[in-house]
């Protein structure tokens, strides 16, 4: 579904993503565990094509990524940060409409995708209100029905909980086990080891922009010997410095 | 790029500024009310100016020629000015003169009655205020009355000695007026219209640039955006044409404002002329590229504020950076604020800003030249052309989108 061939990214000096490779099965979560600056946003935001690789590439849902970027984005849903960014003049239909549009989703499609999708979030009562003055849990709910109006195969979450109050924390986190349950594939970033060993089916642990090792809690455990995957992500990215 | 995300993006821009309340406010509905306001106080102080500089004229005679026979000699000479008020000798002229208290002192020479029975000259010293706007304007009202009261003293004396006084007009000078039709209001139009549409267009996509690419970063809905399948450049041309639109609409929000406004007032754009006519005779070609050229530069400034919206850290430094914007929109237009037509220079027609103005000058002052205006329009062109490269390449910059 989704496969990383020495992915690379420099910003002048900086090798913010240096030769990753790994794979990503269908229905599979992925879950991207490093520190601050380690290259995990960089590394997201060349899967979701908004980066150019410096060199690499990756083959997302069975298009090239440098090849043709706009087939990609057609197979990706993006939920980066923790806070909710919504137009706040635009009602809750009207911000979840505009990506489907831009999306390339036809009138009668999208009129019945934001039906499903406000009953899937229960938005009725506000669907049709402007978003400005909507509770934080109202925007988060926007926020998931926009990343999936068209209906993608693979997400991306980028530190999806990072600032976030411990319900709205629950929230995305049932968020994306439904995902999961819908057979998408889903690559999540995070410095939160707990995070990571609750969601997520195999995990890379990334350092400076390189991939340490990447499996599953088990498999990383048992090749490094150590107990839980805490002790694991410190050898290895202790090893490094 | 793709039309229809073009479209997408443009309508969605524009109804959620439509929805803004507080920019519409301060940029469509306040021009619209603020210019009558303008018009009707600016324009009740011309009106009083020149009712003031023609009807309330005052003299007074010095206190050292205060005798029985000046005085009839003045009565006499103001008496077909029944505006001129002959108020009480003053003892110090200039004193009185400089306090207002009084627009001009005459002297006259205590034995003029001996020298005018001998035909000779006598003095008459008028003192007043040069730099007062009112003395100055009412100066010719006095020097006028005693010139003519002259020429009746010198037309008695001939009649007296039997010569026709035609003899002292060998010539009589007829005049025809061969200047092009212009109302008496075009000249505060060519004043105020260019200076007030140039800054406007050039100003008016502020808010709008600031909020759609600024204002999204800050908002985080600028990379979901990205990540839709409509292309980089398609998204900026949707932001781009709402903002030249926004621009225009505030240019018609002030023309609207300039309209009403001489309804209320409109002795203002006339100058304090009552009735002098607003005329112009503009050729529909001629109107037509004055508005292309308008448009074109408000999409100069649009393209510049995008570039700078993107290149903004946060939205408080692009706001910071607008402020440049807009002074860069306003040197040149108050700079060539008093600028007759006449004084147009050809190669204000090729730099952007200056050539919106000239054209302006050129068309509201009937003195219309093709080939200016189509350097004016073809090198807009040009910069349009400059900036959206601009506004572009910031677009595709990486380092600039996508910094934190
Ligand atoms: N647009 C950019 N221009 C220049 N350097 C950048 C840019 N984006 C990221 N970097 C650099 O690349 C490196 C990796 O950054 P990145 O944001 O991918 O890390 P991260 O793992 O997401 O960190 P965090 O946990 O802080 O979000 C950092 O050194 C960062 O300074
Ligand atoms: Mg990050």
């Amino acid at each position: 579904m989704l496969e990383l061939k020495e992915l690379t990214k420099h910003f002048g000096e900086v090798k913010a993503v240096d030769r990753v490779s790994f794979r990503v099965e269908r229905g599979e979560v992925f879950g991207l565990l490093g520190e601050n600056g380690a290259g995990k946003t960089t590394t997201l935001r060349l899967l979701a094509t908004m980066l150019k690789p410096t060199s690499g590439t990756a083959v997302v849902a069975g298009f090239d990524m440098v090849k043709e970027p706009e087939k990609v984005r057609k197979h990706i849903g993006i939920l980066f940060g923790g806070e909710s960014g919504l137009y706040d003049r635009l009602t809750a239909a009207e911000n979840i409409e505009y990506f489907g549009k831009l999306n390339n989703m036809d009138k009668d499609e999208l009129k019945r995708r934001v039906q499903e999708l406000t009953e899937i979030f229960g938005m009725g009562e506000y669907i049709h209100r402007k978003t400005g003055k909507f509770s934080k849990g109202m925007k988060q709910k926007v926020a998931f029905a926009r990343s999936i109006v068209h209906n993608p195969d693979i997400m991306l979450f980028d530190e999806p909980t990072s600032g976030l109050d411990v319900s709205a924390i629950r929230d995305v986190h049932d968020f994306i086990m439904d995902c999961k349950k819908a057979g998408k594939t889903i690559i999540l970033s995070s410095h939160t080891m707990s995070e990571v060993e609750k969601l997520c089916d195999k995990i890379g642990i990334i350092h400076k922009g390189q991939l340490a090792d990447y499996g599953t809690i088990p498999q990383l455990t048992a090749k490094y010997k150590e107990s839980s995957l805490e002790e694991v992500f410190i050898k290895l990215v202790g090893e490094k410095i | 790029m793709s039309l229809k995300h073009v479209w997408i993006v443009f309508s969605k821009e524009i109804k959620d500024m439509a929805r803004d309340k507080r920019t519409l406010i301060s940029n469509i509905l306040i021009p619209i009310i603020l210019m009558p306001l303008v018009f009707t106080l600016m324009g009740g102080g011309i009106s009083k100016m020149e009712k003031d500089i023609v009807e309330n004229v005052t003299v007074a005679l010095s206190q050292a020629s205060d005798t029985p026979e000046i005085r009839d000699l003045v009565a006499d000479i103001f008496s077909d000015n029944p505006n001129i008020k002959i108020l009480d000798p003053v003892a110090d002229p200039v004193e009185a003169v400089r306090n207002d208290r009084i627009r001009f002192v005459l002297d006259v020479e205590k034995d003029f009655a001996e020298k005018m029975n001998q035909g000779k000259p006598f003095h008459i010293t008028v003192t007043f205020d040069q730099t007062d706007t009112k003395s100055g304007g009412s100066y010719g009202i006095i020097t006028n009355a005693i010139e003519q009261y002259a020429q009746k003293v010198t037309e008695d004396r001939l009649t007296k000695m039997n010569i026709d006084v035609s003899i002292l007009r060998p010539i009589e000078i007829l005049n025809e007026d061969a200047s092009p039709e212009k109302g008496g209001g075009n000249l505060m139009l060519m004043m105020i219209l260019p200076m007030l549409a140039t800054i406007l267009i050039a100003v008016g996509g502020i808010p709008a640039a600031t909020d759609l690419v600024a204002g999204e970063k800050e908002r985080g809905t600028f990379e979901p955006l990205l990540t839709t399948q409509a292309n980089r450049m398609s998204i900026l041309f949707g932001k781009y044409l709402a903002v030249t639109l926004f621009a225009i609409i505030c240019v018609v929000a002030q023309l609207i404002g300039v309209f009403i406004g001489n309804i209320v007032s409109p002795t203002f754009l006339t100058m304090g002329v009552p009735g002098a006519d607003l005329k112009f005779h503009i050729p529909t070609l001629a109107l037509l590229l004055t508005i292309l050229i308008t448009v074109t530069l408000g999409m100069v400034f649009a393209g510049l504020q995008l570039a700078v919206s993107t290149y903004a850290r946060s939205f408080k430094e692009a706001q910071t950076y607008m402020s440049f914007l807009m002074l860069i929109a306003m040197l040149p237009a108050y700079a060539t604020m008093i600028m007759q037509p006449d004084d147009v220079k050809l190669f204000m027609f090729f730099i952007p800003l200056l050539n919106a103005i000239a054209s302006l000058k050129l068309v509201l002052g009937n003195t219309i030249n093709y080939s200016y205006l189509g350097i004016a329009l073809v090198s807009s062109l040009v910069y349009v052309f400059i900036s959206l490269i601009l506004a572009a390449s910031m677009f595709k910059k990486e380092k600039v989108l996508f910094r934190s």
